[in-house]
């Protein structure tokens, strides 16, 4: 009788405090790590400079200055924000030779961002931000989709990636990134 | 009567066991897609916001150069460079990249991609330079690191 009881008592053990023990691990690795995004605006940078200049036909390239205040001169207009730039951005690629000062094709249009040295990086980050806006609404626009949805298309997927291809087909992303002035 | 009483004797309380294993489960997925913050980032950088984001798929190709006002004051007021975890000078940046580029397998080693962490109020002249020392370095891809806008439209 007396030994039957005392199986009893020992008969599993208490596993109320694993649920702690797992919180405490929990909330460290909380705490001690960090989820890394790699997420920005990618630009490839031309190769060395040339030391020949080669001839451009100037209505191709739509001309983004910034100076050192942060204020905006498009295609020699001062521009007070942003707004709009990216429509204009769209109408000079997408022109085909219409427009007179817009570009010849989609092919041969340049956007040239040129910056001075005492621009801040977030207008610059702002102003290349909207030329990429820009160009992936045409991308999504060309294969039924919003930009956003265009450039979360999935590469790995073939079905994806074939969309994406069809996007971007023979409108080269331009982005012309010169050197800054000193002045 | 009687038939009630058995009932709230029956009741008993909300079993936790399945708890722990809530909890672990929880806690892979940190370990797995978390890193331990290994480097000491030597520079404050509050990076911008932008819209037009695109993410890389390998990470390994991936390197970072931080550029802004050293978190020790006594370095200064002027935005300097950091990698890894010590501060570089311009003329440094060619060297690290190669030693980087070495340091990958041989495959990807064409695919490196330099990632740009800057703060906002960084002056475009420091950046510009800094982009002329990749280039020489043969390191065309640039990512510049930005944080996600809510879009307010």
């Amino acid at each position: 009788m007396f030994r039957s009881k005392e199986r009893k008592e020992t008969d599993s053990v208490n596993a109320g405090s694993m649920a702690d023990i797992a919180f405490l691990l929990l909330i460290f690795f909380l705490v001690s790590t960090t989820i890394q995004t790699q997420k920005g605006l990618m630009l490839p940078l031309p190769a060395e400079q040339d030391p020949k200049t080669v001839p451009m036909n100037e209505r191709n390239i739509y001309k983004i200055r910034i100076n050192s205040n942060n204020e905006l001169l498009v295609e020699g207009e001062p521009r007070l924000n942003l707004v709009g730039l990216k429509e204009d951005i769209k109408t000079h690629v997408l022109n085909e030779g219409r427009l007179p000062n817009y570009s010849i094709n989609p092919k041969k249009a340049i956007i040239s961002l040129k910056t001075n040295r005492g621009t801040n990086y977030e207008t610059f980050i702002n102003v290349l931000d909207e030329i990429k806006g820009a160009y992936y609404q045409i991308y999504g626009e060309r294969v039924g989709l919003s930009a956003g949805e265009y450039r979360a298309l999935d590469k790995d997927d073939p079905l994806q990636y074939d969309l994406y291809l069809k996007g971007k087909e023979d409108i080269p992303m331009n982005i012309s990134i010169a050197e800054p002035d000193n002045i | 009567m009687s038939k009630f009483r058995k009932k709230t004797k029956g009741k008993q309380e909300i079993s936790t066991a399945a708890l722990p294993d809530i909890v672990f489960m929880m806690l892979f997925f940190f370990m797995v897609s978390a890193t331990i913050r290994t480097v000491d980032p030597k520079v404050q950088t509050q990076i911008p916001k932008a819209e037009e984001l695109t993410k890389v798929q390998r990470k390994t190709l991936v390197h970072e150069i931080r550029v802004g006002v050293p978190i020790q004051s006594e370095l200064g007021s002027q935005p300097k460079i950091a990698v890894d975890d010590h501060l570089i000078n311009l003329d440094q940046i060619p060297q690290w990249v190669s030693n980087k580029r070495d340091e990958m397998p041989e495959i990807y080693q064409d695919q490196m991609i330099i990632l740009l962490k800057a703060d906002a109020e960084v002056e475009m002249g420091l950046v510009a330079d800094i982009q002329e020392k990749l280039k020489a370095a043969n390191a065309r891809k640039i990512l510049y690191r930005t944080l996600d806008e809510i879009d307010p439209s």
